[in-house]
């Protein structure tokens, strides 16, 4: 052969047989020489890295992995402990009911349909006692009534609350909700209503039938 | 001593040339896919007038392509050829390997089928439509039984780093991959569970498959070329084992900041930061490599800085302040081609440019289709890793600014992405060099009485410190 | 390592431990995750997915649409997700829970899609989204092998998601341009995409003490 084998890149040469790394590493494993009763560095700073890394994964899983909840997203989360206390803007969930349900008759603006829908933007019903506006809301409202002396006549207003023949089956919670919202809308400036309040009325008054605004006015 | 040339390659070389040209073939032609995909993200109309040339689709073929095709058939050959002869004796049960190289290759080619029919499964390294599952699967199995044979009837009782890592890859991917089919597509999980399982999926067929099987090359390529003992070889135990029970805990390491509990990304964290030791052993091990002359050591050393590199990157990037300007852009294609491609495949070259002309007995055909070869690669790859790194940083800056628009960041990073496809032409152009080359010098196989080539390898008790 | 049986035992071992830990361990935890009920709304989130929807998802995934696109928004303070407006709120594992192949995507070569059919001030309709993957945009393709162009009879009314196309696009006189069914499928998917309930667990965090002290 005429080129210098070593340099020829068509055949890499080996420096060794299959044989002497086999049994050569078998060695390196088996002994560990004493260099002349040196201090060997290498094997304790692989000991200190393989620990710190430990440590660091130890800590960082303590610390980052949200204590394996399966609903925190955050690693900087902790997942709620006992129970979850959802704070709910009353505002908010009655603008969406009022937006879903209500504003087909009494409309965004609050101001009913002439004849058919009452208005609720600035009504003394709405302002007025909340005990009657929870009233009309729960149990309905069935014949004419008479808002700022315009009388309304045609149309009823339908049962929401969780009582009997109930078309909504709302609960307190909600409608507490959309008349906070109904009452601060428009330029309303009365308070708020609690769901308490709705239950208080539930409960006195049971599986009352629709009400009218004689028996309104009557129960004060 | 024992020559260089054995019979031992003699008589097991005709699996391993059919594993080794499969594998080179799909490599080229993962090569013409990928420059596809690269000339669509810089114009994207190019070739969208049919439904199998959209860019989807055209990156699931180039990834399949080149990691089924390539790497598990020239990764598989490779820690066959290893394990064999460091077992000392010829391949037992031929037949299997033969049998897994043909489903193999038919199982990739109908995958290749069904993905340009749209049956592809959408997930990363994992596009293999699911009826080749089972193909694939038992292939494998067939191919890895000359390897486990060769490994248990080894002469010597005490293994060797190089066997370690080939038997694990060769036993372990089979388990890998049926437990994605059955979680994943004979009884799926439901939403984010897919991508979780996806994702373990990814990394295992990184951490146990294929860089076991490099690693397998490396380590007995190394020490063969520089006729050293390696130092430190008794923590290479150590560096193994903390790969295989570390690596496949990074599954998540995609997730951060998605819909997923926090602790999966945590924990992905944790375990690239703890496979950085596995890469320092590695380092340790096989740095001889960079002073060894052959084309081998050299393509290795350059596969095993990148496969430092990538780890070292992997464990930065999975943190969350770094992952907000990684995530979701080039940097992910920087990643995997690091990984992939300057790691694991680089490597392998080094591996097939050591075991050919063993195998066959024959020089390489062409001397300057090595250089060539080796040189596209070399440039090819610092083209690749510049222009993504350039394309990352501009989208990266972008995508962190929310006035600036999608149609901004696609003028910005088009010069960036021309650098990348560039750079996949050359890379191309070398991969086709290496497929001539082998096609010449595997076509036939020369008896082994007059190898006069070889020289006789030196005992290595005189050059071991 | 002379052991033969210990290293495989050694081998199994370390996989089934990953398996458990990351398989089964968030199986687990999100296999059975249920959809939550809202009592004041009486209805329960994330919602079925119609049909079309559903067969939408699996063209988009087939067509590799994800490779350009995600479909998950991250918390605030994680990039600029929510700056872009494509999401109020991070998105959740519960949000998945009814899909038949989740695409949550790792590239962003294109927008995120989480929200489209909420997007604000005006969320696209599927007429915008079939003229859309007709013509394509800056950075998109087109997709026109989704559409197909047929004759129209005398007189006849154009069809319903007939495209409106003007200029060099438009079909020949007395013809026009409609989608194929993929094409309708993969629109509609589209527009119900919408992540517009709060879960609890989609809240973000308080600001983090560090914050704080500024």
């Amino acid at each position: 052969m005429s080129q210098k084998p070593d340099n020829d890149p068509r055949l890499d040469q080996a420096a060794a047989s299959d044989d002497a790394v086999l049994a050569l590493h078998e060695k390196a494993i088996g002994e560990h020489p004493d260099n002349g009763a040196r201090y060997r560095l290498l094997p304790i700073f692989i000991l200190f890295t393989l620990s710190g890394l430990i440590l660091f994964a130890g800590t960082y899983l303590n610390r980052y992995a949200a204590h394996y909840s399966p609903l925190v997203f955050n690693e900087n989360g902790k997942p709620s402990t006992g129970e979850v206390v959802v704070k709910i803007d009353p505002v908010a969930l009655g603008k969406k009911q009022f937006e879903a349900v209500c504003i087909t008759c009494h409309q965004a603006t609050g101001m009913g349909v002439a004849g058919i829908y009452p208005p609720l933007a600035g009504s003394e019903w709405v302002n007025g006692p909340s005990k009657r506006l929870i009233e009309i809301v729960l149990y309905g409202l069935k014949g004419e009534v008479h808002v700022e002396s315009h009388v309304y006549s045609a149309a009823a207003m339908p049962v929401f609350g969780q009582v009997a023949g109930s078309a909504y089956n709302w609960n307190d919670d909600r409608i507490a909700a959309v008349l906070t919202y109904v009452r601060q809308e428009w330029g309303n400036k009365s308070g708020p209503i609690s769901a308490d309040e709705v239950s208080a009325v539930r409960k006195s008054m049971g599986d009352h039938k629709e009400m009218s605004e004689d028996v309104l006015m009557a129960s004060k | 001593m024992k020559a260089e040339y054995s019979p031992i390659d003699r008589a097991s070389s005709v699996p391993l040339i059919l594993l080794l040209r499969s594998g080179v073939a799909w490599l080229a032609l993962s090569g013409v896919l990928g420059l596809v995909a690269a000339a669509q993200l810089i114009s994207p109309h190019f070739l969208d007038s049919w439904s199998f040339t959209t860019y989807g689709r055209v990156t699931a073929l180039a990834e399949t392509s080149f990691v089924y095709g390539w790497l598990a058939n020239a990764g598989v050959a490779l820690a066959l050829w290893s394990l064999g002869r460091l077992s000392g004796e010829p391949l037992r049960g031929q037949g299997w390997a033969l049998g897994g190289w043909l489903f193999w290759n038919l199982g990739v080619l109908a995958a290749l089928v069904g993905i340009v029919h749209g049956d592809s499964t959408g997930f990363t390294l994992l596009g293999l439509p699911r009826y080749v599952h089972l193909v694939l699967l038992f292939s494998y199995a067939a191919l890895a039984v000359p390897g486990i044979l060769a490994w248990s009837g080894r002469q010597r009782k005490i293994s060797y780093a190089s066997q370690w890592y080939a038997v694990a890859a060769l036993f372990l991917f089979p388990w890998i991959l049926s437990v994605v089919h059955v979680t994943l597509f004979a009884w799926p999980a439901r939403g984010v569970l897919q991508p979780i399982i996806a994702g373990w999926y990814a990394q295992c067929a990184w951490t146990l498959w294929i860089a076991p099987l490099v690693l397998s090359v490396a380590y007995f390529v190394v020490p063969k070329e520089t006729g050293k003992v390696l130092p430190s070889y008794e923590f290479a135990s150590l560096g193994f084992w903390t790969l295989i029970f570390v690596g496949g805990l990074t599954g998540g390491r995609h997730l951060i900041g998605g819909p997923v509990p926090a602790w999966i990304p945590a924990l992905a964290v944790v375990s690239c930061a703890l496979l950085l030791f596995h890469t320092f052993i590695v380092f340790l091990n096989l740095r001889g490599a960079v002073f060894a002359r052959g084309v081998a050591s050299r393509l290795i050393s350059i596969g095993l800085a990148a496969y430092i590199l990538g780890a070292l990157v992997d464990a930065v990037t999975s943190f969350h302040s770094v992952a907000e300007h990684t995530q979701f852009t080039y940097f992910d294609t920087l990643q995997q081609q690091l990984a992939l491609y300057a790691g694991a495949s680089t490597v392998l070259f080094g591996g097939i440019y050591f075991a050919l002309p063993r195998i066959t007995g024959n020089l390489w055909t062409s001397a300057g289709l090595v250089r060539a070869h080796v040189g596209a690669t070399v440039v090819g790859l610092l083209l690749l890793l510049i222009s993504l790194g350039g394309a990352y940083y501009v989208q990266s800056q972008g995508l962190l600014d929310a006035k600036v628009s999608f149609a901004t960041i696609t003028a910005q990073t088009r010069p960036w992405l021309l650098g990348a496809f560039y750079a996949q032409a050359i890379l191309l152009v070398g991969n086709i060099a290496l497929l001539v080359n082998l096609l010449a010098s595997a076509c036939w196989i020369t008896d082994f009485s007059a190898p006069a080539t070889f020289n006789p390898a030196p005992a290595l008790e005189t050059s071991a410190t | 390592m002379k052991n033969n049986v210990i290293f495989f035992l050694g081998l199994f071992t370390a996989l089934l431990i990953s398996w458990a830990g990351i398989v089964l361990g968030s199986n687990a935890q999100l296999g059975k995750l249920a959809p939550y009920y809202d009592d004041n709304d009486s209805t329960s989130y994330p919602q079925w997915l119609p049909g079309v929807a559903a067969q939408g998802q699996l063209v988009y995934r087939d067509l590799g649409c994800a490779s350009c696109h995600t479909q998950q928004v991250r918390r605030p303070g994680f990039g600029s997700d929510q700056a872009r407006g494509w999401g109020e709120r991070q998105s959740v594992a519960r949000d998945y829970i009814y899909q038949p192949a989740p695409q949550l995507g790792s590239y962003r070569i294109g927008p995120d899609l989480t929200n489209l059919g909420d997007r604000k001030p005006s969320a696209p309709d599927v007429d915008d989204l079939l003229h859309l993957l007709y013509v394509g945009a800056p950075g998109m393709p087109s997709y026109r092998f989704l559409f197909h162009t047929r004759q129209l009879g005398v007189g006849a009314q154009a069809s319903d998601h007939a495209l409106s196309l003007k200029g060099a696009l438009s079909p020949p006189a007395g013809t026009e341009v409609v989608p194929s069914r993929r094409a309708l499928e993969l629109a509609s998917y589209l527009v119900t995409l919408k992540t517009t309930y709060d879960y609890p667990e989609a809240v973000p965090l308080a600001a983090a003490p560090k914050e704080g002290e500024k």
